[in-house]
């Protein structure tokens, strides 16, 4: 039921909802504002909410100073892949988990689950070692492979289970008196159902690699190869020193897909929320 | 269509029995309701029919082919679940021409099919709508649609109208007959609404604990039931059953001191139980029938419900009259020996 407010009450709700906002938009305003202000300015004091100069001249540092357009690209076309490989991946194996009837299927999946346990800094090192031998040092496919088929996927394989363990029985057992064979049932009915829950795993996925920064550091060596969190950390000055507004200039820009993605599929989750009116 | 054949039918998982070899021959267009208490076998029985349960021994035909081995596709069955089972991403008019569209039918005729169905039960203006945004009524009408669009050998229907209001139920009930007068084709039906076994089957299959207690048409089950069980299920409300023991003057004295007649035709001696349906009693006058002690009294407007002991023994009374009866008073009934039936009081088998 729908609760309705006093005008009065949802002022106040709306001023409450505007205090507690500020933690979260601050950051991003501190860092969108500092991008364009001279180096002075941003250690102002009292600080400037509003930037007394403009300096877009920080921005093209930003690509002048390294290889940031390719940087860029490595950034997005390492969570593309890897986003699409978990999706396919979990969404299988979370549906094989949940509605294929095979002996074992509750010990593997408590096998699969544990990796969840092991911290990503333990793996580090015989990672290194295992891409060492096969030749894959400063190339991308650590950074693509390791997601696809380690914690990351576990996480979205169990969130996909839990999905498709929830999808009424009914509807495969109707797509099987339809005439459909296991992997169309998965494909046509299960798979477009599940669209919230993928759209959850697409957001985390493309998140967790849009933000790795330990594997990038340990498996990459060349600026070219970089990806962004990496290279953020490389705008400094002869003394090591961060070069503040041009980094916040590059952090912008590495943040505005991370905005684009979570919109897009935000309305992905709220479409696929409301098509699921399974029930009777 | 085509008639259904079961051998010998039965179901375990492990060492658990549930269907324990169900015979059951279904003719050619014949509209056959399984029923019974919950956990009976019935879905289970469907199921299997359906190939999504596989049959663990026996001998299943339908048409002419053995098709224990066979995938529900090919099996040419179409059927209707309880909770509709519509796709919920497809529109009205996808759902209904999907399995067309699995099995290769060109478009023309996909859309010729839904069309034609659509018409049959008014699903037209809603084609371009998603099961969401139908009443349940409608969307049990597409599951409907799903099942006739195909027109199968056979329809399974697994208590399809078990999630309707009361008044949708019996509306949906006239239309599924309407439905079966006018395709003809050989249906199964599952529920366990005596009721709607009764309003809608050709022959009832009444089934408890995975066996078959009886088979025969609605008004034989209700006139002739083999045993208590089927007597206590059909009919609603239930038959009263009264301990008592025959006596050689063609009657049946209660253990409380009453008198109830038996039909001259049955002949019975020793402990027995009187079953006597509470809409075949009736009010009487002074100095003929007997005398019951009424502890409930609920009247509908067109009936009243009466409930008492008799010799301590419970009996209901349905009868058509208003009754000014109170709680704690007495009320006398009667009843026509025709309408007595007689059982075993050890096995509740039939006598005579």
């Amino acid at each position: 039921m729908k609760t309705e407010f006093s005008p009065r009450a949802k002022v106040a709700i709306y001023g409450l909802l505007c205090v507690l906002a500020i933690p979260f938009v601050f950051p991003t305003w501190w860092m969108v504002t500092s991008s364009v202000k001279p180096i002075d300015q941003i250690f102002a004091f009292p600080p400037d909410l509003i930037p007394r100069s403009y300096d877009f001249s920080t921005y093209a540092q930003v690509f002048k100073l390294q290889p940031f357009a390719q940087q860029y690209w490595n950034s997005a076309y390492i969570a593309a892949i890897v986003t699409i490989g978990t999706m396919i991946v979990s969404s299988m194996a979370g549906y094989a988990f949940a509605r294929i009837k095979f002996p074992g299927a509750n010990l593997i999946f408590m096998v699969v689950l544990l990796g969840l346990l092991i911290p990503s800094e333990v793996t580090i090192v015989p990672l290194f070692q295992m891409f060492l031998k096969w030749g894959m040092i400063n190339t991308h496919w650590p950074l693509i492979l390791v997601p696809i088929f380690g914690a990351p996927s576990v996480f979205a394989t169990f969130v996909m289970r839990q999905f498709f363990i929830s999808l009424p029985g009914e509807l495969e057992e109707a797509a099987r008196v339809d005439g459909l064979g296991r992997f169309k049932i998965f494909w046509t009915i299960a798979l477009p159902l599940a669209r919230p829950a993928l759209a959850a795993v697409a957001i985390f996925t493309f998140l967790h690699s849009w933000n790795l920064y330990l594997e990038p550091i340990v498996f990459l060596t060349s600026p070219e190869r970089f990806t962004l969190p990496q290279a953020l950390t490389q705008y400094v000055d002869v003394y090591q020193g961060p070069m503040w507004n041009i980094q916040l200039a590059a952090a912008t820009l590495t943040a505005i897909p991370v905005l684009i993605v979570f919109i897009f599929a935000q309305r992905q989750f709220i479409e696929g929320l409301a098509h699921t009116g399974l029930k009777g | 269509m085509a008639p259904v054949t079961l051998r010998n039918i039965k179901k375990s998982y492990g060492n658990a029995h549930v269907i324990h070899g169900v015979d059951l021959d279904i003719a050619e267009g014949e509209f056959v309701v399984l029923v019974g208490p919950s956990g009976c076998g019935k879905s289970t029985l469907l199921r299997m029919i359906a190939g999504l349960e596989p049959i663990t021994s026996g001998e299943l035909e339908i048409g002419d082919r053995v098709v224990n081995d066979l995938e529900p596709k090919d099996r040419d069955i179409a059927m209707v679940f309880q909770n509709y089972a519509l796709y919920p991403h497809m529109t009205v008019e996808k759902n209904m021409g999907f399995s067309l569209e699995h099995r290769g039918a060109s478009k023309a005729e996909i859309a010729e099919r839904v069309n034609w169905a659509a018409d049959i039960l008014g699903l037209k203006p809603l084609l371009q709508r998603r099961p969401g945004q139908l009443s349940g009524g409608q969307r049990q009408r597409v599951a409907m649609g799903r099942a006739i669009v195909r027109n199968p050998q056979v329809f399974l229907f697994d208590e399809p109208l078990s999630n309707l209001d009361a008044k949708l139920r019996v509306q949906m009930r006239t239309e599924l007959k309407e439905l079966h007068a006018r395709l003809k084709t050989t249906t199964v039906y599952v529920t366990h609404d005596q009721i709607e076994a009764m309003t809608m089957a050709d022959r009832i299959v009444v089934m408890r604990d995975g066996i078959v207690e009886q088979v025969g048409a609605p008004l034989d089950l209700y006139d002739r039931p083999v045993n208590t069980f089927v007597a206590s299920f059909i009919g609603s409300p239930s038959m009263n059953f009264l301990k008592g023991t025959a006596t050689n003057d063609s009657g049946v004295a209660l253990e409380g001191g009453a008198h109830l007649p038996l039909p001259a035709s049955l002949d019975a001696s020793g402990e027995v139980t009187y079953g006597i349906r509470p809409e075949h009693l009736a009010l009487a006058g002074e100095g003929e029938g007997f005398e019951i002690d009424v502890t409930a009294v609920e009247p509908t407007g067109s009936e009243t419900f009466v409930q008492g002991t008799l010799g301590g023994q419970k009996i209901a009374a349905l009868l058509r009259e208003r009754v000014a009866v109170q709680l704690g008073q007495k009320l006398r009934l009667k009843l026509d020996a025709r309408n007595a039936h007689l059982f075993d009081p050890a096995s509740g088998e039939r006598i005579g």
